[in-house]
């Protein structure tokens, strides 16, 4: 049978019309449906609390936590720590507990206006070691295993180059140590004014701003009419993978404000042309700190495609740490710790973390 | 009059009709999730900016004012907020410290018993 054109427009009407309400329906699952949003994913107990910091310890099913050697997650206090423990089956910090080590996970929370004047010190000297010295209470241990995301990892390796007695083993991962190497969020920020942000009267940066320099690095993610176009786009997969990517949105899009003290004294330290770490001019709390320190075994992991910490300035900690092993996968700075590139980093984190004859201490360390 | 054959294909304008039908049970659903759950129309208004954020507003820009440095007593109460919040700290070192000798001196003692 022959179809007359107006059929056929009406045909094809209809049809477009189904797939509008497809992708509605399914839509309006995902947003009614429950999920990890904004929370991990693994069971844990608090064991320290410190204003906004939670320490968390991961458990077993049955509630007990693991009997292995203790390992501390540092992620980036700009940013939800819930990226180190997405999703069920896609928790970093669940493959390494599920590995049998002890996890704990530093939650730094949400700065509040007071927390502006949080410093380098506040974190190093004060919540890290505060939480290492609970997870040394708690296991036993004498050292702890310390991996480090993004800046956490700088947190991790200041920490580590003060108190290298307390940490057995520590892996950074997208950390940047040259803050020469152009590009990425030292230099966004430093083109957005990051110079201007008062050391001695700071803000507490609003979490749009921060935001903002994130966007930067991605042209596009801030037009509302692209997010919407892409989202509209994505309303074509299922929803199981609808609430997967929604998780890892709810990470993207929920920044928190950053005190500005902490931004205003890295990039004095440790922005464009000042590359205290690379320096050797690092200091904390007025202390200096002297990366010679860091004999413990290091793996240093970059991500080749990382606009957020370009690799080269990653890498570069070979230059500063020389028994450091560097590691670079394919993906982003995302993916290699909760998307699909995360396959290559997790085995090769569990291998590190329980390597016995991993690179041993400098001998004149 | 002939019996209409169950089995015949819809005619456009059924399923046109039948479409339209779909797309009222569609908006009834989205306004009955409006009405149930607080939450919805947040999640709905960052779809609507092309977030799938859950749980809050996709953040937006705040007036210049709010982030703007604080008045001299608002900084001062601040100030004096951290610095409660550093002694917090201090007083959880100074707690760790002391459980440590107390775990230190009851090994101490445990031994000073088994030995002879």
């Amino acid at each position: 049978m022959s179809v007359v054109p107006e059929d056929r427009e009406l045909e094809s009407l209809i049809e477009l019309s189904r797939q509008s309400r497809a992708k509605l329906e399914r839509l309006h699952e995902v947003l009614t449906t429950p999920g990890h949003y904004g929370a991990g994913a693994t069971p844990a107990r608090v064991v320290y609390r410190e204003n906004k910091l939670r320490l968390l310890r991961l458990v077993d099913s049955a509630g007990e936590p693991r009997n292995g050697p203790p390992v501390l997650f540092i992620p980036a206090p700009v940013s939800r720590y819930f990226i180190l423990d997405l999703l069920p089956g896609r928790s970093f910090a669940g493959h390494v507990a599920a590995a049998g080590f002890d996890v704990y996970i530093a939650d730094f929370g949400v700065p509040t206006r007071e927390d502006r004047f949080c410093d380098l010190a506040y974190y190093v000297d004060g919540l890290i070691r505060r939480s290492v010295r609970t997870i040394r209470r708690t296991s036993g241990a004498s050292e702890v295993g310390i991996v480090g995301y993004c800046l956490g990892g700088t947190l991790a390796l200041l920490y580590s180059a003060l108190y290298p007695e307390t940490v057995a083993r520590l892996a950074l991962l997208t950390t940047t140590v040259d803050g020469d190497v152009e590009g990425g969020i030292s230099w966004i920020a430093h083109r957005m004014g990051l110079e201007g942000e008062s050391y001695e009267r700071p803000r507490l940066v609003p979490a749009i701003e921060v935001k903002s320099w994130f966007e930067m690095l991605a042209p596009g993610s801030n037009s509302v009419l692209g997010r919407v176009a892409d989202l509209w786009d994505r309303l074509d997969d299922s929803p199981e993978r609808l609430r997967a990517v929604r998780t890892m949105a709810s990470w993207v899009d929920d920044v928190v404000p950053a005190p500005g003290r902490l931004l205003a004294e890295m990039y004095r330290q440790f922005g464009p042309g000042r590359n205290g770490l690379m320096n050797g001019e690092a200091t904390v709390g007025g202390r200096g700190v002297d990366l010679d320190n860091v004999t413990m075994p290091v793996l240093s992991v970059s991500a080749a495609r990382d606009t957020i910490s370009p690799p080269e300035g990653v890498d570069a900690i070979q230059s500063i740490v020389p028994q450091a092993e560097i590691v670079r996968l394919r993906g982003g700075h995302v993916g290699i710790v909760a998307g699909r590139a995360a396959a290559g980093l997790w085995p090769r984190v569990v291998e590190f973390l329980g390597d016995e004859n991993a690179a041993e201490p400098c001998a004149d360390g | 009059m002939a019996d209409e054959d169950p089995n015949t294909e819809p005619t456009l304008v059924e399923r046109w009709l039948e479409e339209q039908r779909e797309w009222q049970k569609t908006t009834l659903a989205y306004l009955d999730s409006m009405v149930r759950n607080e939450e919805f129309l947040t999640h709905l208004g960052n779809a609507m900016r092309g977030s799938l954020l859950a749980g809050k507003p996709y953040p937006t820009p705040v007036p210049p004012a709010a982030s703007a440095p604080e008045s001299d007593s608002a900084d001062r109460l601040d100030q004096i907020l951290f610095a409660l919040r550093e002694l917090q700290g201090q007083v959880a070192d100074l707690r760790m410290t002391l459980d440590e000798l107390i775990a230190k001196q009851d090994g101490q003692d445990g031994k000073e018993q088994q030995d002879p």
